[in-house]
């Protein structure tokens, strides 16, 4: 097997994985594709070490990896718990929210345009109503949570 | 054409592609984005050396190819649904490129730590905190142009850097390792046949205060998780942007 052509390809991967992940975390605005974006800087950067590993005959670059992954597990429940608190407090995912922590001096972002939704709505058949309407209970109409 | 030239056209590609797909103010061009991408991925795969026999080069193109198109899919769907399980299949992917390149148990962690609790995590706040449909901050990036533009200049810069030959060393010493493929203090290497056993005898003999910190770390990491998580149930009211209370 050509070692240095492997290196080289896994390398190239990992490097790949990286700037994905970079232009992820900086472009998108959602917490937790940010957060995706971060684990996947991490396994870029997990897949060079396991290159290296191999092409040394090293156990080394294996064991950061498990490291890695220890801490991405660390990382993940911590930040999930604050995006959490975040949204609860939000009660949306949206990271410009919080640009009122924005450093003094800093242009606030604003977004006027706001692209319409792409979402379409299925026809659903009209029925013609028909028929006397039910009677219903007072009490389990007013204890009742949505019709 | 010279290397440069490929790669210069590759990360041109990449760059226009990853533009085309990262949200925006208009929607349309998603279509040609994907075709970019996949011309730029395509392009940087013949740029590559076939790494050893049929089977190893197969393995790696289908693999490689599969983690960095759903990497991009992760990053560029709308949806956070979709993204977290595009996310999970570049995981397994990647599981299947650590298989591939002599690190088996690594493989087998990353499918159960990643793509069996992590992802599972972000679906679960997925669903106690997205609200219903696509949200208006999906649909928005911050400077798509921009981020385009240096992301196609970093890879440019990492695969010129990579694939010129003699930037990296040309011989590798797991070839000089001999037959029996033992590192160079005695003990057994990457390539042994009782890999997690070798694995093992690495990680509780010269990283034994790693592990130890790292046992701590996932301690601490627990408390503060549940520290968070409980303090957020007696917070003050929500408060909306504009500083008054909702």
């Amino acid at each position: 097997m050509n070692e240095v052509a492997l290196l080289q390809n896994y390398l190239v991967v990992g490097g790949l994985l990286f700037a994905i992940g970079l232009v992820g975390f900086m472009t998108r605005r959602n917490t937790i594709v940010m957060f995706i974006a971060l684990e996947m800087m991490m396994q870029g950067v997990a897949v060079s070490l396991v290159a290296w590993s191999r092409f040394h005959n090293d156990f080394s670059g294996q064991m950061l990896v498990i490291m890695i992954i220890a801490v991405a597990a660390c990382e993940a429940a911590i930040a999930l718990s604050l995006i959490l608190m975040l949204a609860r407090r939000s009660s949306n995912l949206d990271i410009a929210f919080w640009q009122l922590l924005r450093e003094e001096g800093q242009e606030p972002t604003l977004d006027e345009e706001v692209p319409a939704a792409e979402i379409e709505h299925e026809p659903w058949p009209e029925l013609t109503p028909a028929g006397v309407e039910p009677e219903l209970d007072p009490e389990k109409v007013r204890y009742r949570s949505h019709v | 054409m010279t290397l440069a030239m490929w790669l210069a056209i590759f990360a041109t590609l990449y760059g226009l592609g990853m533009w085309l797909l990262l949200p925006r103010r208009i929607a349309a061009g998603r279509a040609a984005g994907a075709v970019l991408m996949t011309a730029a991925v395509a392009i940087l795969g013949t740029r590559l050396v076939p790494p050893g026999a049929l089977t190893t080069n197969i393995l790696f193109y289908a693999l490689a190819a599969v983690t960095v198109v759903s990497a991009v899919c992760a990053m560029t769907f709308r949806s956070p649904v979709y993204s977290a399980i595009f996310f999970a299949v570049s995981v397994l992917a990647t599981a299947g490129l650590f298989l591939v390149n002599g690190a088996q148990f690594l493989g087998v962690a990353m499918v159960v730590v990643y793509a069996g609790a992590i992802v599972v995590m972000f679906l679960f706040v997925l669903m106690l905190a997205q609200p219903e449909g696509l949200a208006f901050y999906d649909r928005l990036a911050f400077e798509p142009l921009l981020c385009s533009v240096s992301s196609g200049v970093l890879v440019f810069l990492l695969t010129i850097t990579l694939l010129t030959p003699g930037t990296l060393p040309s011989v590798a010493p797991l070839a000089e390792a001999g037959a029996d493929g033992r590192a160079a203090d005695g003990l057994p290497g990457v390539e042994a046949e009782a890999h997690v056993a070798a694995i093992g005898a690495r990680l509780f003999s010269e990283h034994l205060i790693s592990v130890q910190v790292v046992g701590v770390l996932l301690f601490v990491a627990l408390v503060a998780a549940a520290a968070i998580a409980s303090q957020s149930r007696r917070s003050p009211p929500p408060r909306t942007a504009e500083g008054g209370t909702a």
